[in-house]
């Protein structure tokens, strides 16, 4: 185990921190100064209601919304407006609530999409094909077998996502948001709509993920079990604000959130 | 018997990302091309090769073109008769303006001159998608026949308004003009058509063809995983304005030799590569093929059998060979709504366990 791993989440560097976000279309606020930060290894979740802002959040941190007031650093740099593919290849990759896996391709291609951002041979070698494209080709092809291994789907290697049940569409989707080798992921919803055994073979494959690859995760979840078992810290968002911050246990025991999104158990 | 994989076993990932995985599928694909190249350059006479193969490999690579931009990188195009018409209005300028010019370079730049061309044409594909995109590519197709149409300078000034393709010799044999002999031309357009084939394979199973793909299938997530939409999107406008802009150049210098911008490359031709590439399969290599031999063989067959074999009036035959091909086209796609390069893999899947189907 590295250092970093041995540390305590709170003595942990910060990878990213969000200072004072705000973000509105039009009249309406999505997200209200918030800030928090996610630091280096960790497993932090953003729960809350739902249009609470949490995948707006999710949004803001990979470039795809610009908030109108506040700061991103991300690895003590300020980062300044940039588009989503600017932030995939500073290592933020993501999965999506809805799937958006591409349909027509198949499990291998989808994931080889996702090492894009890594393989530089340009149009001409690639036209060519024999010589350093096929070698780059290979290469990739390697690594991205490795995260076809470690999520257990060489079975559907070669089969097209679209004819894939949902609990595997969701682990692909996994796969090529893994296979860009991140240093911060962003999950939205990794486990909507799956069953028990499905639910535990995801969280199976987030931990894992973390603790053999050491990427930092950011993940949205509504499943209040996985929640707390997983996650090193939870901030909590509502109407776009953000009520609650802090280890499971803490935010467990916060008023408001147990007034706004958790509940008392009926007697 | 004919087609099997057992025993097939890859150990390689370069063994396992081939073109033709399966052995006798590979064999199969060789015996062909060893014939096209060796065999029939020696049976062709002057109507095989201007009405019946010229044809279907000067459409089989605007199809390839077209299919790189529509069936890979979804962007819809009504622009290819324009590109075409670029790619054979830049052979002319570069034969005349260049007397000692290799031909097959002339081919290679009118292609270039048209990704440039398309490359323009393509920008609006980053604001408006799907049959808004259509439209903007309509006004490629009437912005570039009117501009040859307008400026004398792109055909020369000749009196007719038409360009005529001067002789050029390849090997010391005419490949252009009326002195040509029919394998030459063949030959020359087989060889193109070919090495952009096995090209356009190259580029789309690799990084680029997954890229465009993305953008195709779902733009949004593409770009979150990093596919720059801009580069993507461009890139392929350029390639596939490439392939149309030697299929153009070859259109006019080794098939018809003499064009006018109005007829020739008018927005029957955009629409006919783009039932091509439907017909046929989007996203398939072999698909443009298939798309192109449809459109252009079944027409010639249909015309052999009725006026050749049948003796009917030529006028009866040519309204019956419209009305059957549009029947043929309207069941294909009912059939198989992917096409026929779809019909060729469910045909694949089935040979591979005949004759034990269970």
């Amino acid at each position: 185990m590295s250092l970093v791993e041995t540390l305590p989440a709170s003595q942990r560097d910060i990878l990213l921190k969000v200072d004072n976000i705000s973000l509105s279309f039009g009249g309406v606020k999505a997200i209200t100064n918030i800030s928090f930060d996610i630091r280096v290894g960790e497993i932090r979740a953003i729960i809350g209601p739902n249009g609470a802002g949490k995948t707006s959040m999710l949004n803001v941190i990979n470039g795809f919304y610009h908030p109108q007031e506040g700061t991103i650093t991300f690895e003590g740099v300020p980062r300044p407006r940039m588009r989503p593919h600017h932030a995939a290849t500073h290592g933020v990759a993501r999965t999506f609530q809805n799937i958006a896996l591409f349909r027509g391709m198949s499990t291998l291609d989808n994931i080889m999409t996702g090492r894009g951002t890594l393989m530089k041979r340009n149009l001409l070698w690639q036209a060519l094909w024999t010589g350093p494209a096929e070698r780059e080709e290979i290469e990739h092809r390697e690594a991205v077998e490795k995260i076809i291994d470690f999520l257990e789907i060489q079975h559907i290697r070669k089969t097209p996502v679209g004819r894939l049940p949902y609990g595997l569409q969701k682990r692909v989707e996994l796969g090529r948001a893994l296979a860009a080798e991140p240093r911060l992921l962003l999950l939205d919803e990794p486990m909507a709509g799956m069953n028990r055994e499905e639910k535990e073979d995801m969280s199976r494959f987030i931990l894992d993920v973390n603790s053999q690859f050491g990427t930092t995760i950011a993940l949205i979840e509504h499943d209040m079990g996985v929640v707390m078992d997983l996650s090193d810290r939870v901030v909590v968002l509502d109407y776009g604000k953000k009520i609650g911050d802090g280890t499971p246990d803490e935010v467990r025991a916060n008023q408001d959130v147990i007034d706004a999104y958790l509940g008392v158990p009926h007697e | 018997m004919l087609y099997r994989e057992a025993g097939d076993f890859k150990t390689s990932y370069r063994a396992d990302q081939q073109t033709f995985p399966i052995r006798s599928e590979r064999i199969l694909f060789w015996a062909f091309i060893v014939a096209a190249f060796a065999v029939v350059p020696f049976f062709i006479n002057d109507y095989w090769e201007k009405s019946v193969l010229i044809p279907f490999l000067v459409w089989s690579m605007a199809a390839l073109g077209l299919n790189i931009l529509v069936g890979y990188c979804g962007q819809v195009s009504l622009g290819t008769g324009g590109f075409m018409a670029v790619g054979a209005y830049a052979a002319y300028k570069l034969m005349t303006a260049f007397p000692e010019m290799n031909i097959l370079l002339v081919i290679v730049l009118s292609g270039g001159v048209t990704a440039v061309v398309g490359m323009a044409f393509g920008l609006p594909s980053l604001r408006i998608k799907g049959f808004y995109l259509a439209v903007a590519t309509l006004a490629a197709q009437f912005f570039l026949v009117w501009v040859f149409n307008k400026f004398p300078w792109f055909y020369n000034y000749s009196a007719s308004g038409q360009i005529t393709a001067p002789e050029r010799l390849l090997f010391g044999v005419p490949v252009t003009g009326p002195n040509s002999p029919p394998w030459a031309t063949y030959l020359v357009a087989l060889t193109v058509v070919f090495v952009f084939a096995w090209i356009g394979k190259n580029l789309t199973r690799g990084r680029i063809g997954r890229q465009w793909m993305a953008i195709r299938d779902m733009d949004i997530a593409a770009e979150i995983i990093g596919v720059e939409p801009l580069r993507a999107k461009i890139s392929a406008f350029a390639v596939s304005s490439f392939y149309i802009g030697i299929a153009g150049a070859m259109y006019f210098t080794i098939w018809f030799g003499a064009v006018e911008p109005t007829e020739a490359f008018g927005i029957n031709q955009s629409f006919r590569a783009l039932f091509m590439v439907i017909i046929g399969g989007l996203g398939s290599i072999l698909g443009s093929f298939l798309g192109a031999g449809f459109l252009v063989l079944l027409p010639v067959l249909l015309k052999n059998l009725m006026v050749g074999q049948l003796g009917w009036a030529t006028d009866i035959a040519s309204h019956f060979e419209i009305m059957i091909v549009g029947a043929l086209i309207i069941f294909f796609l009912i059939v198989e709504p992917h096409g026929l390069a779809q019909l060729w893999r469910l045909t694949k899947e089935k040979l591979r366990l005949w004759p034990f189907p269970h």
